[in-house]
């Protein structure tokens, strides 16, 4: 059996003397979509911020290909493979829409220094390349990042363009994996609609391995290849859409809360 | 009308504040145009006059903007100039019964020669009705002022203050012109030191000719920059016209010291020196957002070890001794050690502290700078650096016979240097490094998970910003010749960052603009000394009050601090996300937990 | 507070290996450097020829003068941290607080020692003298909140800090203008003159009089938080302003009241300062200021309890530290780097511990 490209093993986090995740453990396969859902309070925002290194776990591991990599600061995990978006969207406010996406290629690009101030020919073609990726990441949304848009600060884009721009920047980073956490949050019917094609086109599209916390459940059953359901950061099941949303358990995490979130 | 009253008081007390500071008494004979119009009877002026324009700021009332109409805005202004010239009137005759000397002996410039001018010998209450009337009149100048339509209001106001500003300038312009051997005496009286009144009306109509000469182009201009400003990213464009006027503006800086005379080139050399500083700590401050207030460390550091590197020797009471280390490198071998010195200095002083969060990391570097000071001063580096006595004998920076101590040389060696400054901030600003900067400012941790080291990059900027301002150091060496610890002080970290602020955190033309405003002009009015910290510490306070993004603002820096509303929300949801962030970046939550 | 305590573990963690070893590594260096020179140059000061060791004698004064000291850095001190408390800003201006207060009771001194008002009624000149310097400072206090902290509450963390230089650097030179660069000699009553036995120590009674105002103030001050109304409101927009403007408190109001108690403190310094220094000056606030949020945050800033400790151990620190770590070195006047000293000591404090001797517990954060 081949390694998965991502595993989550045996992840505790505690804060103070409450405990957020609680003896986590499950993978992500190369190429899969696996969603994360639960009740509010779950823990599922904290797995993504101990999988990309904002929080150390207590205890456990957690493995890119096979390699750990808890320990490392958040950029070399970047670096390494792993993006992700934030539950509420943190963008480079007053940088354009293109620079936000070209920070992406930072850590893809190596011009230093000294080769910035002299703009050697490798920086400038280097510089060329950083730009139309970033231009490429964007122009995966279609038209909504195109254009004069490009050149406008983040900040004057709507909401659910933010959105897709912290999307196109995570793209911009090269990854092997791309965390989305809530990525529909706050976004219309015909918006939700249109972003659970984009995840599962960047699978299909850009060959990447997707993890994803939801909420709305039209997207979970639309993308999911395996849905992974948390409560009080423990795993309370694992499976198939169908299965997950049978289950026992996950019924009544959700009865008990938040039971519109199932419909 | 109660907020007539309540800026009309404001208004009179500022102008106690300046009458008890002395800037009005101590100025009375510093004529600006002909004997009349004095810098005193301008301080008497200014606040009732910003109080009418003030308080006649357009209102907004149920989400429109509500302007003030004419008569009313006259009555507004009229009001605060009542209110302030009774206000003021009342000092003046408190001072008068309660006898001017008495008072003296605690505030030292209410003076009797302030009385004088005052006063005027007139019996007390005709005079208080005259300084009411003069606060009336100028309250309601500055309402009318408000209300005036555009085309008359821009010249009329370009005139006023380009015709105070040449009064003001009249130990520099006057100069100048002698160097050129321009007849003046048409310009400036030899009498009263000011304008004249002929040579005021001039400079009035041209500047306010310019002003409509420039309103008619405006729209032109004004496209013309929102076109440059979109293009930014991918550096200026050279249009024909863009290229002839840098060419002039380059010819004019390169003419400047033989037109300007050696005073003014001294003076310049200075501005040249925190113009290298400037863009130094801009690099650090305006780019990568780290507030470092204890920037005179790289200054001296670049100063001393330049004199060591090239061989100075150690003041003494008898002369000169060799200090501890010394080696005779030449000038220009000696800078790039310097350059690498400070740059390594900025790495190591940088590691243990850079992940502080902001204020913690402002007041490590202010104590940073504290204790260089403290040590170049004290008797235990004595043999290394002279103590207090410093040392002298620093190279004078020759090329072959061609020395740089003269101030018209050394403004060309500064310049060049400056010259270099500039195109490394600018080229770093605009590339792959510059965006790191950027993001890391915007969202320290944001920008950690997007792939940017930010240790490294913070660190990279302390290497980059210590290196250019060690060679203001170096410079600043060259220039006097002699080092004392008294020129290395926390003021020279206030002045910089007062420089970086004032002229528009980020932005490049900013750091030139604000270097030649807060150290040019002081350099200048020598008799203005007094009040020069004054006048600084009333900017800093202002610019962050009424305009963050400085003189001239760098586009992105001003969205980040002007975006009321946006920043509002931004600030507030920030809050929350900082305290975060914050313990994020730093190990300050690590017992906060 | 739960999540901050977790990044903070991710700051001690990844500190550590991958990203930066280095960075450990200097650390490392730093706190071998610094525990070789407080050893070895204690050990050698201690261990020097009788006729160069200082005395006994000396070594009590140094105590007796830190600690006094260390009163005033206290109260300074608490300046900041209440501050701090409640707006999560440093008040770069508080050391200007407190020199306008010291500063405009001088008038008030020298006018009665010259009346021989302040030698034939010492304890009323006193107290009257203490009430002048409070009102001073307050009132630089209250407006500084008022005129450039105010309009700043929202704005990005390092505005406020920078508007605070503007301040600070303004209220100096507003000072000069008004007064004269030229320090003035502060006059003491003839009653505060010469020392006592105190368990058969000689303290000047100037001293004495520092620390038992100090301990006073600071009781004062811990029944007014923990008992007023008012005091609990402090605390409670402490916690989380937005809550407490929520639950009904004018946070503005306690905005004020704090500016209000950190003025007074400073007032009382400002006299204590003056009596113990016998000088004022309008650069007087810089120095004592920085020592004094050293202080703050050497005992754990936003801490009141915090503060009063910083400030004794500051005052202590600053008082043996220089004589007995750099003399074993043979390095000429210790004292002349007394204000590094302070400087270092900050630097230390926020690399090594930035949380401070007490940490900022939420118990008795204000």
């Amino acid at each position: 059996m081949t390694t998965p490209l991502l595993e989550v093993v045996g992840v505790t986090k505690r804060f103070g003397g409450l405990s957020a995740l609680n003896d986590l453990s499950f993978d992500v396969a190369e190429g899969e979509i696996v969603s994360i859902i639960g009740p509010n309070g779950a823990g599922k925002s904290t797995v993504f911020n101990v999988i990309t290194g904002l929080y150390p776990p207590d205890d456990g591991d957690v493995r890119l290909r096979g390699e750990t990599v808890v320990g490392l600061a958040p950029n070399r995990i970047t670096r390494a493979g792993i993006a992700r978006t934030f539950q509420n969207v943190h963008l480079f406010a007053n940088m354009t829409v293109l620079e936000n996406a070209m920070v992406g290629q930072h850590c893809r690009s190596t011009a230093g220094v000294f080769g910035s101030i002299l703009r050697t020919p490798r920086v400038r073609k280097e510089e060329e390349t950083t730009r139309e990726r970033a231009k490429e990441c964007l122009g995966f949304f279609g038209s909504r990042l195109a254009g004069y848009r490009q050149d406008q600060p983040a900040f004057a884009l709507s909401y659910a363009n933010r959105r897709r721009l912290e999307m196109a920047r995570a793209l911009a980073t090269d990854p092997s994996i791309v965390l989305l956490d809530e990525p529909t949050a706050g976004m219309n019917p015909r918006e939700t609609l249109e972003l659970r094609d984009h995840i599962v086109r960047m699978r299909d599209e850009l060959g990447l391995t997707v993890l994803v916390i939801e909420h709305d459940m039209r997207v979970v059953k639309g993308v999911s290849d395996r849905v992974v359901a948390c409560d009080y950061g423990r795993k309370i099941a694992e499976g198939t859409y169908d299965e997950v949303a049978n289950d026992e358990q996950v019924i009544e995490a959700y009865l008990g809360r938040r039971h519109e979130e199932l419909g | 009308m109660r907020s007539a009253v309540r800026i009309g008081s404001s208004a009179g007390i500022v102008t106690i504040f300046l009458a008890a500071v002395g800037l009005i008494g101590n100025f009375t004979n510093l004529n600006l145009i002909g004997d009349q119009v004095t810098f005193a009877g301008v301080m008497i002026l200014i606040a009732p006059l910003i109080g009418g324009y003030v308080v006649t700021a357009p209102k907004v009332e149920s989400g429109s903007l509500v302007r003030v109409d004419r008569g009313r805005a006259a009555i507004l202004g009229a009001v605060t100039g009542v209110v302030a010239g009774c206000v003021f009137a009342a000092f003046v005759v408190f001072v008068d019964v309660f006898g001017v000397e008495r008072i003296r002996a605690i505030f030292i410039n209410i003076s009797p020669a302030l009385m004088d001018f005052l006063v005027g010998g007139r019996p007390v209450p005709v005079a208080a009705a005259i300084l009411v009337a003069i606060a009336v009149v100028a309250g309601v100048a500055g309402a009318v002022y408000r209300v005036l339509p555009d085309a008359i209001r821009k010249p009329v106001g370009s005139a006023v203050w380009v015709t105070l500003l040449f009064g003001f300038l009249q130990r520099i312009v006057p100069i100048a012109l002698d160097q050129l051997d321009i007849e003046r005496d048409w310009l400036y009286s030899k009498l009263t030191g000011g304008l004249t009144w002929v040579g005021a009306a001039v400079v009035a109509m041209v500047a306010a000719g310019v002003s409509v000469l420039k309103d008619r182009r405006g729209d032109a201009i004004r496209r013309a920059v929102a076109g440059r400003r979109s293009r930014e990213a991918e550096g200026p464009r050279l249009t024909p016209l863009t290229l002839a006027i840098a060419l002039a503006g380059l010819a004019a800086v390169l003419i400047a010291p033989h037109v300007l005379g050696s005073v003014i080139s001294e003076v310049l050399g200075t501005v040249m020196v925190f113009a290298l500083l400037g863009l130094g700590l801009n690099i650090v401050v305006g780019y990568a957002g780290l507030l470092d207030l204890g920037y005179v460390f790289f200054f001296t550091l670049g100063a001393y070890s330049l004199a060591l590197l090239t061989g100075a020797t150690l003041n003494t009471f008898v002369g000169s001794t060799e200090p501890v280390i010394a080696l005779g490198l030449n000038f220009y071998v000696a800078i790039p050690v310097v350059v690498l010195i400070a740059a390594l200095s900025g790495v190591l002083i940088g590691a243990p502290v850079l992940r502080l969060r902001g204020d913690y990391l402002a007041l490590v570097t202010l104590g940073l700078g504290e204790m260089i000071v403290v040590l170049v001063t004290s008797p235990w580096l004595e043999p290394l650096v002279g103590g207090p006595n410093g040392m002298r004998d620093i190279t004078n920076a020759a090329i072959g016979n061609f020395g740089f101590r003269d101030p018209k040389h050394f403004y060309y060696l500064a310049f060049a240097f400056v010259a270099l400054a500039l195109f490394v901030s600018w080229r770093l600003a605009n590339s792959r490094v510059g965006r790191a900067w950027t993001a890391l400012r915007e969202d320290e941790q944001v920008a950690d998970a997007m792939g940017v080291s930010t240790t490294a990059y913070k660190l990279l900027a302390f290497a980059m910003g210590g290196a250019i301002g060690s060679i203001g150091g170096a410079l600043f060496a060259v220039k006097i010749g002699s080092l004392t610890p008294a020129s290395f002080t926390v003021l020279v970290s206030i002045q910089v960052l007062g420089i970086v602020i004032l002229g528009g955190i980020g932005s490049l033309p900013g750091v030139l603009t604000g270097t030649l405003v807060l150290v040019g002009l002081p350099g200048l009015l020598r008799e203005f000394e007094e009040y020069r910290l004054l006048a600084y510490g009333a900017a800093l306070v202002a610019v962050m009050l009424l305009r963050p993004q400085g003189l001239v603002p760098n586009v992105r820096r001003s969205r980040e601090l002007q975006e009321e509303d946006r920043e509002q929300d931004k600030w507030a949801s920030d809050v929350a996300a900082d305290e975060h962030v914050a313990a994020g970046a730093s190990p300050l939550g690590e017992s906060a937990g | 507070m739960a999540s901050s305590g977790a990044v903070s573990a991710r700051a001690r963690r990844v500190g550590g290996f991958a990203t930066l070893p280095w960075r450990r590594i200097i650390l490392i260096i730093l706190g071998a450097t610094i525990m070789f020179v407080v050893v070895v140059g204690s050990y050698r000061t201690l261990t020097l020829p009788e006729a160069e060791r200082y005395s006994g004698d000396f070594w009590v004064d140094q105590v007796v003068n830190g600690i006094g000291q260390g009163a005033i850095l206290a109260l300074i001190a608490l300046g900041y941290t209440l501050v701090y408390g409640i707006l999560r800003m440093i008040n770069f201006a508080h050391g200007e607080v407190f020199m306008a207060g010291a500063f405009i009771s001088f008038f008030f001194a020298d006018a009665y020692v010259k009346s021989g008002f302040l030698n034939s009624n010492p304890y009323l000149s006193l107290l009257i003298l203490f009430a002048v310097s409070i009102v001073g400072s307050t009132v630089v206090a209250v407006l500084l909140e008022r005129i450039a902290y105010r309009p700043l509450r929202n704005a990005p963390r390092l505005v406020p800090l920078i508007t605070a230089i503007g301040a600070s650097l303004f209220i100096q030179n507003a000072f000069r203008g008004f007064f004269g660069p030229q320090p003035y000699g502060y006059p003491v009553p003839d009653v505060l003159a010469g020392s006592i036995e105190l368990f058969g120590i000689p303290v000047s009674k100037v001293i004495v009089l520092v620390f038992v105002v100090a301990i006073v103030s600071m009781v004062v001050l811990q029944a007014f938080v923990h008992r007023s109304r008012t005091g609990r409101s402090m605390r409670a927009v402490a916690e989380d302003s937005e809550i407490a403007s929520l639950m009904g408190i004018d946070v503005d109001r306690i905005v004020v009241v704090t500016f209000i108690v950190g003025g007074v403190l400073a007032g009382i310094a400002g006299v204590l300062f003056s009596l113990t220094f016998q000088q004022v000056q309008f650069t007087m606030g810089f120095k004592p200021g920085i020592a004094a949020f050293t202080a703050a945050v050497l005992g754990g800033i936003g801490s009141i309890g915090g503060a009063a400790l910083g400030g004794f151990v500051l005052g202590l620190l600053q008082a043996i530290g220089p004589p007995l770590l750099l003399t074993g070195f043979s390095i000429p006047s210790p004292f002349s780097i007394r204000d590094a000293f302070v400087f270092l000591v900050l630097i230390l404090v926020l690399v090594f511990r930035p949380g401070g001797l007490l940490g900022s517990g939420d118990a008795e954060k204000v």
